[in-house]
């Protein structure tokens, strides 16, 4: 039955994750009066990549080819972490959401050692600006898990899933994690998924040396902690209990499922209608995730 | 205004300096003849005199006819709007002549094209590396501008760049192929972290040797050549071209027609500057208005069809007038047409002026400082925008005048005065159209035939990135024997490698944008 779950949610979140990346590019189109690639266009992309042959500098060593596959791994371990169909999650004895923070940054590590590997100058450039804009990231973060921890008295990801009204800390967590998801799936006003420009890459200049299974995998990845957040953020701003016999099922999957549409929605929004920050200036934003982190505590331990 | 006064104030410096000829063969054309030994000293003083970089220099073959080189360096002297050339003839055996480089900075490139094209020698230029014949392609001994040219088989070498060293400083080469759709150029940066030390740019990929294509050809079917080297500047090309061709052979252009030249070259500024603009905005990754940008531009370009039937006016100049026509139908079509791009305009900017995060991106970014763009002789929008008031379309009598053209200029130098000098000229350039249109005076556009003679003449035009110079020598025949074109890409382009200095390597993309500089029509 757990393994049967675990499969589950797997494909779920492999099934579902490119989707969101889809319906994210089509309204960013849409709110620039302009048509776009089609919702299903990141499986076109996905299918096509698996099919192609890789090129792999001569130069590299095997870590360039291991961290596609870690990359990969952490983002479904994570995956498996949060509660989405039942509580508690698949993986629920494996760790809380500070494990999630610290699996994340597994795959980051080594995205960040591959891309230093192949000894390209981009991939040096976006590794020394991935890990300037985590090192920042990770201590916001932790301020905002504590802060979820003062609240729910756990820091388990099924813990907080189970709670059932909104609180003032709440609201502000889920901002912080918010401009956190931003940052981490490479959004604006941080990093430029879209951009062309090989100089202003964080992300895409780690990944500029992949081509192929590899890159597609990593890709995959991508859409699967985008998603993993996006499921977090819900859950905090819409809390959801599990689904109980009693109830309608229809509603219960569409509410499900609309709570998510409104953060794409509003991912969507932001990234039309603002200017990607100069690089240095990312700092103060990550600041502000941190005060928010600080906020959000002391709103927990007065209980609001 | 015959020469003779700028002629005196250089003796008053140079006294022994004693022109071989001075003739004013055009009204806005002075043409000194001096001796080659005086060549440096008196490009020196026009320099200071006029307060102009050197606008042009170049090498015409003349070894078939009196056995000489020429080389010619042209001023421009912005008061009297008039264009001041010094020539000097020199041997066909080992030719050379003193660099002006060491103390005009804006004569090196020119001299190091000079040297490549016809190898005459600027004697003392620090830099004589190619620009345009890549030495791993070309062999050395091959000069491929002299009349007499036969590639031939040499030694291969590499191009060296500059390096920075020190602790911490590390290389980052970038092209010539680009990720996005855009000229090939090869940028090597030296950085200390994020922060640029230095940037060398490699361009000439696309060199096609269009120079070298006029050769021969006579005035008519070198316009549709001239149209072809800067896709985005046929109109500024068409018209300089023309306005040259039109010198030499005396024709006179109707005043329709110079309306209608006036409207077309301002279209051209139109969805250029709005294209930019959109650019700008595109590369700091606030594509909202970009796509807002972009639908402007595709509006004045769909405006250029229905004008003319060719949305990059092509084929829409000839020598001695324009084959379109703007009736009295179209008149209203354009003036409608402008309302609409007028306030869509205004709510671009509106929307552009209120984003904090576009400014904070935009400001202070890319700092262009007024002496550095003075020293390169940097010209064009970037020039205004560096403070420094310098427009052909003022400066020159015509279509502007009558008018009242309004010079744009900024002075923060940075991609903040360049874009917002946009903003001003996309205002003016509307303002303009409507003023030639109220103007256009009915018939009047016979085009007389252009009759073939040996001479030689410059033309000019302001196009949306700058002026764009033309020196045309036909023979008798009309033939072309020579034809020197000046893009202002080739003077702005080092002005980027000075203006990206301290600024971190992720603004690179957004301080090219915003000089927006073109490859073809450095690469000719």
């Amino acid at each position: 039955m757990k393994i049967f779950l675990i499969i589950l949610q797997l494909l779920f979140f492999t099934a579902v994750a490119p989707f969101l990346s889809g319906l994210i590019t089509k309204l960013k189109n849409n709110f620039r009066m302009r048509q776009g690639p089609g919702i299903l266009q990141p499986y076109f992309n996905l299918a096509k990549l698996f099919r192609k042959g890789e090129v792999v500098s001569a130069t590299s060593s095997w870590i360039f080819k291991a961290a596609p596959y870690v990359v990969i791994s952490s983002a479904l371990t994570a995956a498996l972490c949060i509660p989405v169909f039942i509580f508690p999650a698949p993986l629920n004895h494996a760790g809380d959401f500070l494990a999630v923070i610290f699996i994340f940054a597994l795959g980051r590590f080594f995205l960040a050692l591959a891309a230093l590997d192949t000894a390209s100058s981009f991939g040096g450039m976006g590794a020394s600006r991935e890990m300037f804009i985590s090192s920042l990231v990770e201590p916001a973060l932790c301020l905002t898990v504590f802060s979820i921890f003062l609240q729910f008295g756990s820091t388990s990801l099924s813990a907080f899933s189970g709670i059932h009204a909104v609180s003032i800390a709440a609201l502000i967590a889920a901002l912080a994690l918010f401009l956190v998801t931003i940052a981490e799936t490479s959004r604006i006003p941080v990093d430029n998924q879209e951009t062309h420009l090989e100089l202003t890459m964080v992300h895409e200049a780690m990944v500029l040396e992949y081509s192929g299974r590899p890159l597609a995998l990593i890709e995959m990845a991508l859409h699967v902690k985008q998603m993993v957040w996006f499921f977090l953020i819900a859950q905090l701003i819409f809390p959801i209990t599990a689904f109980s016999p009693g109830a309608s099922v229809f509603l219960w999957c569409a509410w499900y499922f609309v709570r998510i549409f409104i953060i794409v929605l509003a991912v969507a929004l932001v990234e039309v209608s603002v200017a990607k920050m100069r690089l240095f200036r990312v700092a103060d934003f990550l600041g502000f995730i941190f005060v928010l982190g600080v906020i959000g505590s002391i709103c927990a331990m007065l209980g609001v | 205004m015959d020469g003779s006064e700028i002629i005196s104030a250089v003796k008053k410096v140079f006294p022994e300096f004693n022109p071989l000829s001075a003739a004013l063969d055009y009204p806005d054309e002075l043409r000194i003849k001096i001796q080659p030994q005086d060549f440096k000293a008196v490009c020196l003083e026009l320099h200071k005199i006029l307060s102009s970089p050197v606008m042009t220099l170049f090498a015409v073959d003349e070894r078939k006819r009196k056995n000489v080189f020429t080389v010619i360096a042209v001023f421009l002297n912005l008061k009297q709007g008039q264009w001041v050339s010094v020539e000097m003839d020199l041997a066909p055996e080992n030719p050379d002549f003193d660099s002006l480089s060491r103390s005009i900075h804006s004569a090196s490139l020119f001299e190091r094209e000079v040297w490549e094209m016809f190898g005459i020698t600027p004697k003392g230029n620090p830099d004589l590396r190619s620009l345009n014949l890549h030495d791993e392609v070309w062999p050395q001994g091959n000069f491929p501008l002299r009349k007499d040219f036969k590639a031939a088989a040499g030694n291969l070498s590499e191009y060296k760049f500059n390096r920075v060293e020190g602790s911490g400083i590390f290389e980052v080469p970038v092209g010539p192929v680009h990720a996005g759709i855009i000229g090939p150029g090869h940028f090597r940066f030296s950085c200390a972290g994020e922060p640029i030390v230095n940037l060398e740019l490699r361009l000439g990929f696309t060199h096609r040797g269009v120079e070298k294509l006029f050769e021969g050809k006579t005035c008519a079917e070198a316009l549709t050549l001239a149209e072809c080297i800067s896709g985005d500047s046929v109109f500024a090309y068409s018209s300089a071209f023309a306005l040259a061709a039109e010198k030499i052979s005396g024709v006179c252009v109707p005043e329709k027609a110079a309306y209608l030249r006036g409207i077309f070259i301002e279209l051209e500024r139109l969805y250029n500057h709005a294209g930019d603009i959109g650019g700008i905005a595109l590369d700091v990754g606030f594509s909202f208005p970009s796509a807002y940008a972009s639908l402007i531009r595709e509006a004045v370009l769909q405006l250029n069809e229905l004008l003319t039937n060719s949305r990059y006016l092509k084929k829409i100049n000839a020598i001695g007038g324009v084959n379109a026509d703007i009736d009295a139908a179209k008149q209203i079509l354009l003036s409608r047409s402008l309302a609409k791009i007028k306030k869509d305009f205004r709510e671009l900017t509106q929307m552009l002026k209120f984003s904090v995060s576009f400014m904070d991106r935009v400001d202070t970014t890319g700092t262009l400082i007024r002496k550095t763009a003075q020293d390169l002789g940097v010209v064009g929008f970037t020039a205004r925008a560096s403070g420094i008031p310098m427009d052909l379309r003022k400066h020159f009598s015509g279509v502007y005048r009558q008018a009242k053209f309004k010079m744009a200029t900024e002075e923060g130098g940075d991609v903040l005065a360049r874009l917002n000098l946009r903003f001003t000229e996309f205002a003016e350039s509307l303002r303009l159209i409507e003023e030639f249109l109220s103007r256009l005076s009915r018939g009047g556009e016979i085009l007389t035939p252009p009759q073939p003679k040996e001479a030689a003449a410059l033309g000019y035009a302001e196009g949306a990135r700058g002026p764009v110079l033309c020196w045309l020598k036909t023979d008798a025949q009309g033939r072309i024997e020579r034809c020197k074109i000046t893009d202002p890409s080739s003077h702005n382009w080092q002005a980027l490698g000075y203006a990206v200095l301290g600024n971190i390597i992720p603004d690179f993309p957004l301080c090219n944008k915003s000089f927006n500089l073109s490859y073809p029509g450095n690469d000719l």
